[in-house]
């Protein structure tokens, strides 16, 4: 089994909040974890490997500082860490994002299953998945809760929906995205981490993944931000008086619309 | 890139400032970018002298962006039911055709659609698209990308328009890839622009902390998927006239890769809480499983729904499909009622767009009230009784 894990940085969600004076994002002390989501595929990759032998590759495209996320992958278990970096990647939406994943993906090689997170905590847009699956022409399944069944050619899944869940089967190639429902990731072991302290990180650029400079960055992206700005605040809080009893009594009151 | 005049800039730190994600500062008088820069461009406009520049962003207009017209609504059916977003896409996008001055399309994909077409029609569009074939009784991200693209490459609307449920965002990542579309991921507002006519897609981004307003200006459609609860729906007009085209799948259009074995509804979690007006939420203040059942009196008292915490989740206390927030469910009912919850950046991300809220905790610093409307600080074991008893006396009088 050759599988891949698609790992993205993310500043950690616990400090990000936006300053409504200042209008930015508070910066002190943000710290880069890996995204949260793209844990449990981790997890879940060492623990087919582990089912079914073979080898996990994790790949991040991101700044230089996004070895530590790959680091972090093998200390949990993985064996290859690529990253893709390169100024030419900034500022690139999903499409932008998956046309790079898919470039990189090609250069690494034939595999078997490709995972992601859900989601990243950051874009939150959940698009780099389905459309990484697209541009590989590979069959994919969002939202995946649980692995029933694993064998060399194929799974049978549990795929999260609104209302329950689905069945699925599938065989390989495939691309999964990960819930958090799926397992508990593992603690990295004293083996692994030393590992991942030494372990050489293959380093690829746009020119090595031979990316159209038209498909990649900004330039590559059909969507643009073009305002960010706080979200509306919200009226401020009634503030009621009075025994508990009374308080109570307004707070009906005030509810009288939705009685 | 942002490109930054060394000589031009007068190191004034407006743009360090300004910049949402904190990835400019200035160093020695001058300003220094760094690699958080999501080319956003907030600083370029705050910079007086003129030194900042984003190198790129000019794309040659790629394609005739005029040969693409109308607004395009995908519209949920499952277990022979409409997806109620889908009346709510129909009540915004009828709005954005309007305002374009072009006709407002629905595509109904799945199998014995019945008379769910002309209620489409009743709720705003003018022609309605009716995939209707067996094979499509189960949702496959497969069949229904293939058919959507296909639809969409045929008849070239400038705007599609789908419910960010878990089907919407599972399906239409990959039809927006394969056209080469921009797609805006989980929208809370949708307006044209004045200037160009182009779609203003607003949403909320890092777990809700920042809102981001998107347009996609070199490409068509635009794409967006919009959170459930957020747009009004139109009211049913039975006389109101549209087309109906009927329009058969191909065979590789349904043969899939992926194979569904069954499609489960899980009995105990059935309510959608997404889909539910009132909410009444519990978090760890709650103690214990058992005080679920205080929350459920009090849900079923108001004809609510029961929502949690990531906290009482994962404690086993209640399942997943009941959590709400950055890793659970958005949530915008009218009414939600938090209680024993300390109101966390992540859970609140999941809750802040709820009409009303009202939070009960025993601690008054708890962040919860801070997005409270209304707050009661206090035993919640003491107030959600006395609140039942009273709700009952007034519904008495
Ligand atoms: C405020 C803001 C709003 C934005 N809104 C949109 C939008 O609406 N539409 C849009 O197209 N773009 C949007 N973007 C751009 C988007 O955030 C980036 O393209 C980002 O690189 C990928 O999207 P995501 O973080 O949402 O990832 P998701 O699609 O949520 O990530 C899903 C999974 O894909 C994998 N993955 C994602 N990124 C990487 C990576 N760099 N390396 C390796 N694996 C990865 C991970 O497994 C991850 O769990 C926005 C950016 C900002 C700053
Ligand atoms: C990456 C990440 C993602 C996350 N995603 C989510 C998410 O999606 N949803 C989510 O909810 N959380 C999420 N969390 C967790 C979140 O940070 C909080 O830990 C969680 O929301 C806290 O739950 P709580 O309010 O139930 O518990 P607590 O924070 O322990 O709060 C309990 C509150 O109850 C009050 N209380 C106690 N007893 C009583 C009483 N008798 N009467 C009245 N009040 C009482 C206390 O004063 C306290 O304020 C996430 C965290 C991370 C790191
Ligand atoms: S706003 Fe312009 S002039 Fe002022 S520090 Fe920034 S780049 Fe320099
Ligand atoms: S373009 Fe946006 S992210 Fe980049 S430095 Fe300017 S304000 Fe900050």
């Amino acid at each position: 089994m050759k599988i891949i894990v698609c790992i993205k940085q993310v500043p950690d969600a616990k400090d990000v909040r936006l300053d409504p004076k200042t209008n930015t994002l508070a910066r002190e002390g943000v710290q880069s974890i890996m995204n949260p989501y793209d844990q449990h595929a981790v997890e879940e990759a060492v623990r087919l490997k582990e089912l079914l032998g073979g080898e996990v590759t994790v790949l991040s495209m991101g700044p230089p500082q996004a070895e530590e996320v790959l680091r972090q992958a093998i200390s949990c278990g993985a064996d290859h860490a690529v990253l893709v970096s390169d100024r030419a990647f900034a500022g690139a939406d999903t499409w932008a994002t998956s046309y790079t994943l898919a470039k990189a993906v090609n250069v690494i090689g034939a595999f078997d299953l490709l995972l992601c997170g859900k989601q990243a905590i950051d874009g939150d847009t959940a698009q780099v998945g389905p459309g990484l699956a697209m541009r590989l022409q590979i069959p994919y399944v969002t939202c995946v809760q649980k692995v029933r069944q694993a064998t060399d050619s194929g799974l049978v899944l549990e795929r999260m929906m609104d209302d329950g869940y689905d069945v699925l089967a599938l065989d390989y190639p495939a691309l999964l995205t990960m819930v958090k429902d799926i397992n508990e990731p593992r603690v990295p072991s004293l083996k692994g981490k030393m590992r991942a302290k030494k372990l050489e990180i293959r380093k690829l650029t746009a020119a090595d993944i031979g990316a159209d400079p038209a498909c990649i960055g900004l330039p590559g992206s059909p969507t643009q931000v073009v305002k960010v700005f706080p979200p509306e605040a919200r009226c401020q809080r009634a503030v009621f008086t009075g025994s508990l009893d009374e308080q109570i009594g307004q707070l009906v009151d005030s509810l009288q619309p939705y009685l | 890139m942002l490109i930054i005049d060394k000589d031009v800039c007068i190191g004034c730190g407006n743009c360090e400032s300004a910049c949402p994600f904190g990835a400019i500062t200035i160093v020695d008088g001058c300003a220094v970018v760094g690699d958080g820069c999501t080319l956003c461009g907030t600083c370029v406009e705050t910079c007086d002298p003129g030194a900042l520049k984003i190198e790129g962003a000019e794309k040659s207009a790629p394609l005739d962006l005029a040969s693409w017209s109308g607004v395009w609504v995908y519209c949920e059916f499952r277990r022979g039911a409409l997806a109620p977003v889908s009346l709510e896409l129909l009540g915004i996008g009828r709005r954005l055709a309007d305002t374009r001055n072009v006709p407002l399309s629905a595509v109904l994909i799945g199998s014995e659609t019945g008379e769910t077409a002309r209620q489409l029609i009743a709720h705003g569009a003018d022609t309605v698209y009716r995939i209707d074939d067996p094979a499509l009784a189960h949702f496959t991200d497969e069949a229904y990308g293939a058919i959507m693209t296909a639809l969409i490459q045929q008849n070239k609307p400038e705007i599609v328009l789908a419910g960010a449920t878990a089907i919407g965002r599972s399906f239409i990542p990959g039809v927006a890839t394969t056209l080469g579309a921009g797609l805006t991921a989980d929208c809370t507002q949708l307006a044209i622009r004045e200037e160009d006519g182009a779609l203003l897609q607003t949403r909320p981004a890092f777990g809700g902390n920042i809102m981001a307003t998107i347009v996609c200006p070199n490409s068509r459609p635009q794409m967006s998927t919009v959170r459930p609860k957020v747009m009004q729906a139109l009211t049913f007009d039975g006389e109101r006239q549209g087309n109906i085209v009927e329009v058969k799948p191909m065979p590789e259009q349904l043969a899939t890769r992926v194979r569904v074995i069954e499609s489960v509804v899980s009995e105990e979690d059935n309510v959608n809480i997404q889909e539910s007006d009132i909410l009444v939420a519990g978090g760890r203040g709650l103690d214990s499983a058992k005080g679920f059942t205080l929350m459920r009196e009090l849900a079923e008292s108001l004809g609510g729904a029961i929502a949690a915490t990531r906290a009482v989740v994962d404690a086993g206390w209640i399942g997943y499909p009941h959590q709400v927030g950055q890793t659970g469910k958005t949530v915008a009912p009218k009414l939600y009622i938090a209680c024993g919850i300390s109101g966390a950046v992540q859970h609140v991300a999941g809750m802040q767009s709820a009409e009303t809220i009202v939070a009960i905790n025993r601690d008054k610093d708890a962040p919860i009230f801070d997005v409270a409307d209304f707050g009661l600080v206090g035993d919640l074991f003491e107030i959600v009784p006395k609140l039942l008893t009273q709700i009952e006396e007034r519904r008495k009088s």
